[in-house]
């Protein structure tokens, strides 16, 4: 790929002294992020003697992926002015699919992939309820999360789906280049959302919709069908984490992914997603899943009363939220 | 108040000289810089109980700015202000309010679902035992409306009425809380010919009651009809304020932009080509009825007032809502336009009236805007080819002049003028047969304005034709080839060829 080029100024600009400053404030964004997720590590490898340690380091890059994933995902809705609150249920309900189906003697690779088609599905029913019938995104997927919830515990009557292949499990634990597999999934997955995002006219169309979906219209944008993808790149995201949160745990839960529809949205705006729409990226919300998994590792390994933890993360999202407004208020 | 009555009854044939009098506000080198932006430059202005002292000059001449410092909204970086003599700091909106200054901005900013009555009174609202008297305030609201002579209901809900309507109940809102100095900003570019008519009784009722009215318009006839005095703006100076009469339109303009008037109406003839469009009794939300054809080179008027159907119409030819009735011709073929995307598909391209509800992304960049309806031309595969994207956005900020620090400035930061060429150069950019503009020079400079009608004109040779709605008659008087009259849905009136007078158009769009 010969795309990143990166030479904005030698091209015939308009006389300006600071031409890309909306591609450097991004770059100073994520920096900034980065540097606060380093201070985060360099602090605990100095307070614990448990952080820096190859079994510790993978463990927190293998809880990190999960939300990651999914926060990509809901970045993409968010980026649409929308909202999906559906991930979480969507993960629970994946995680019963894929088992249910490996159980009754379907293939690993046609498990994942009806599992995750089915996750692309359920965002399509999104995008029919927020398009055909006029539902605000909040609801429709607050509606979704619900009934995905309820499906999953009626087909598996409450139970957990266990007995899953040890050739599936086993992939969570296995690491690749010294990496869990685990976190090369959330780079399978970045990679050609961050291509999607910002180097395909769908990405351009995405931030047009979700800057003014009547502008985008009335200029030929085709605001239905690039809603549609939003939500069903979301839902498929979650559906792909349902899968490898079975094989981590070696079981299929309609409960599971509990509350991880906050935790990716909290990620997103922590990355610098606006919640009204049209701002966000990829490499954001990574950092953001990234440092909201670091202090809660943080704090496990420094015997923070779990009860205490909740309370310090609430008011971490306030603090790094408020003072990166603040920071791009000033430019 | 009554001091001006007085000062009026005793020269009755030789009005009182405005600047003789205290001034109410006085600015004295006035400045402000935002960051490198030198926005207003050492102004030197005064201004005269119960004057009427308009202010004229192009998009980014500093108006916008000048008003904010007088409102309080911004905080001037140097030179001294001046109420009644006594220099005041004037850091917040709520210290000119405790002075008496007040204004009417070009966008209402009201809370839409609340009753007129409700607006009125908001923050100042009749209570008892801590509980709302809606019906106490309905009724005072009423008196209000009644007393100013708006022909408003103070039960309405606000988004019931239409934007001039609810414009007017900004008005009453400012005109009635003890102000002393009220500043009008473009009030009349969505009033109805009647609308403006009670606002201007209001404002020369103010102006009999001592109240200061800065006005300002791009209309001119309206600054000679009702101000005193005029100041013009350009590029943030003062360049000159004068008795209105002394002076006439041809040096207004001279002032504003410094170029000649000659150039300002464009318009040369072209000769016509075949038919584009041709519709037969079209229906739609809004209207019905209508027939008309459009040839290329030909620019086809729509007048009427603000509501008479002439945007739903041509959103209806663009496909944004769907026809009941009638059938619509394309260079000789029936079409039946299914969507926005497939009128573009068929060479129709739509400038809407709006531009920051429907034109602009405001949040993203210039570039992306005028970029946004030539995406799919700017890939290589499935990927986009930024090297192109940006090359087209700079050729566009280029062609148009567009005014923007870098083509990554979101489109909010640029003037109105420079706004509205984002949304035609996304359009020259896409390229079309039959170009629609509604409004397309409401609230605009006139510098820019007339860089529009030359795009008209560069449109037309080229071989496509164009459909002007316009509320401002002598614009599409004078452009318009074939004038259509609109009024409450329906086509009520063609002209082609040999126009009758004005009067008789706006006669036909009121109806009699």
């Amino acid at each position: 790929m010969t795309v990143q080029t990166q030479d904005p100024l030698s091209t015939a600009a308009p006389p300006s002294p600071r031409a890309p400053r909306g591609a450097r404030m991004g770059l100073v964004l994520s920096l900034t992020l980065f540097g606060l997720l380093l201070v985060l590590w360099i602090a605990l490898s100095i307070s614990t003697e448990t952080f820096l340690t190859e079994r510790n380091l993978s463990n927190l890059m293998r809880q990190g992926a999960m939300v990651a994933i999914i926060a990509v995902g809901q970045t993409f809705v968010i980026i649409t002015a929308g909202i999906d609150l559906s991930v979480g249920a969507v993960v629970g309900v994946s995680s019963v699919a894929v088992s249910l189906m490996m159980v009754h003697g379907f293939g690993i690779a046609g498990a994942v992939a009806l599992t995750v088609l089915m996750g692309v599905a359920i965002g399509a029913f999104h995008g029919f309820g927020i398009v055909q019938l006029g539902l605000p995104p909040f609801i429709m997927t607050l509606a979704t999360l619900t009934a995905l919830r309820g499906i999953g515990l009626l087909v598996t009557n409450g139970a957990t789906i266990s007995g899953l292949p040890g050739s599936f499990t086993d992939f969570s634990l296995s690491s690749f280049l010294g990496i869990p597999s685990l976190f090369w999934m959330v780079i399978l997955v970045a990679v050609p959302a961050y291509v999607l995002l910002q180097h395909t006219r769908w990405g351009r169309y995405l931030y047009a919709i979700g800057s003014n979906a009547e502008a985008a219209r009335l200029t030929g944008v085709d605001v239905k069908g690039m809603i549609y993808l939003a939500y069903m790149v979301s839902a498929g995201l979650a559906a792909v984490v349902g899968v490898l949160l079975a094989a981590r745990i070696g079981i299929g839960n309609a409960t599971q992914g509990e509350g991880w529809e906050l935790q990716a949205i909290a990620s997103s705006v922590i990355g610098g997603t606006s919640l009204f729409g049209a701002v966000g990226s990829v490499q954001g919300p990574l950092l953001g899943s990234f440092i909201l998994t670091t202090i809660n590792n943080g704090a496990n390994l420094l015997a923070v009363n779990p009860f205490w933890q909740r309370i310090i993360t609430g008011g971490l999202i306030i603090v790094i939220v408020y003072f990166d407004q603040l920071r791009r208020k000033r430019r | 108040m009554t001091d001006a009555a007085l000062i009026d009854a005793a020269s009755p044939d030789a009005p009182a000289e405005p600047a003789a009098a205290v001034p109410v506000l006085a600015l004295q080198k006035l400045d402000k810089r935002f960051g490198a932006t030198h926005a207003l430059k050492a102004v030197d202005l005064d201004f005269a109980p119960g004057e009427i002292h308009a202010i004229v000059g192009e998009n980014g001449a500093g108006k916008s700015t000048l008003i904010k410092l007088l409102t309080g909204v911004h905080r001037r970086s140097g030179g001294e202000l001046l109420w009644e003599g006594r220099p005041v700091p004037l850091g917040s909106p709520q210290e000119a309010l405790a002075l008496g200054i007040n204004a009417v901005h070009q966008e209402v900013v009201l809370c839409r679902h609340l009753s007129v009555a409700a607006n009125l009174f908001l923050g100042d609202e009749t209570t008892r035992f801590g509980l709302l008297r809606h019906r106490a305030m309905v009724r005072a609201g009423q008196a209000v409306l009644d007393d100013l002579g708006f022909k408003l209901r103070a039960d309405a809900t606000l988004s019931d009425l239409t934007i001039g309507q609810q414009q007017l109940v900004a008005t009453a809102r400012a005109a009635t809380r003890g102000t002393r100095f009220l500043i009008f900003d473009e009030p009349t570019g969505y009033l109805t010919r009647q609308e403006a008519a009670q606002l201007f009784t209001l404002i020369r009722r103010l102006k009999a009651e001592g109240v200061t009215v800065v006005y300002i318009s791009h209309r001119l006839e309206e600054v000679f009809e009702l101000a005193d005095r005029v100041s013009i703006l350009r590029d943030g100076a003062l360049v000159s304020t004068q008795r209105v009469a002394d002076t006439d339109e041809a040096s207004l303009i001279r002032g504003m932009i410094n170029r000649s008037v000659a150039q300002v109406h464009y318009k040369e003839a072209v000769a016509f080509g075949p038919e584009v469009l041709r519709v037969e009794n079209l229906s739609g939300p809004g209207f019905s009825d209508v027939s008309m054809t459009v040839r290329a080179g030909e620019v086809v008027g729509l007048y009427g007032l603000i509501g008479a159907g002439r945007s739903e119409f041509v959103q209806t030819v663009f496909g944004r809502h769907a026809r009941t009735g009638g059938r619509m011709v394309l260079d000789g073929v029936p079409v039946a336009i299914r969507n926005e995307a497939d009128a573009i598909r068929r060479g129709i391209a739509l400038v809407p009236e709006s531009r920051r509800d429907q034109g602009l992304c405001l949040n993203l960049g210039v570039g992306l805007n005028v970029n946004l309806a030539i995406y799919d031309r700017l890939v290589r595969g499935a990927l986009l080819d930024r090297g192109a994207e940006r090359a087209a956005a700079d050729r566009q900020i280029r062609d148009m002049q567009i005014k923007t620090a870098s083509r990554d400035a979101n489109a909010s930061s640029l003037s109105g003028g420079n706004q509205q060429k984002i949304v035609v150069g996304k359009w020259l950019a896409h390229g079309a047969k039959l170009y629609i503009f509604d409004e397309p020079t409401v609230g605009v400079d006139v510098g820019t304005k007339a860089e529009i009608y030359r795009i008209f004109a560069r449109l037309l040779q080229g071989g496509a034709a164009i459909i002007l709605i316009s509320s401002y008659l002598p614009e599409v008087y004078d452009l318009a080839d074939t004038l259509h009259v609109f009024r409450r849905g329906r086509l009520v009136a063609s002209h082609s060829g040999a126009k009758p007078d004005p009067e008789a158009v706006l006669t036909e769009a009121i109806g009699a």
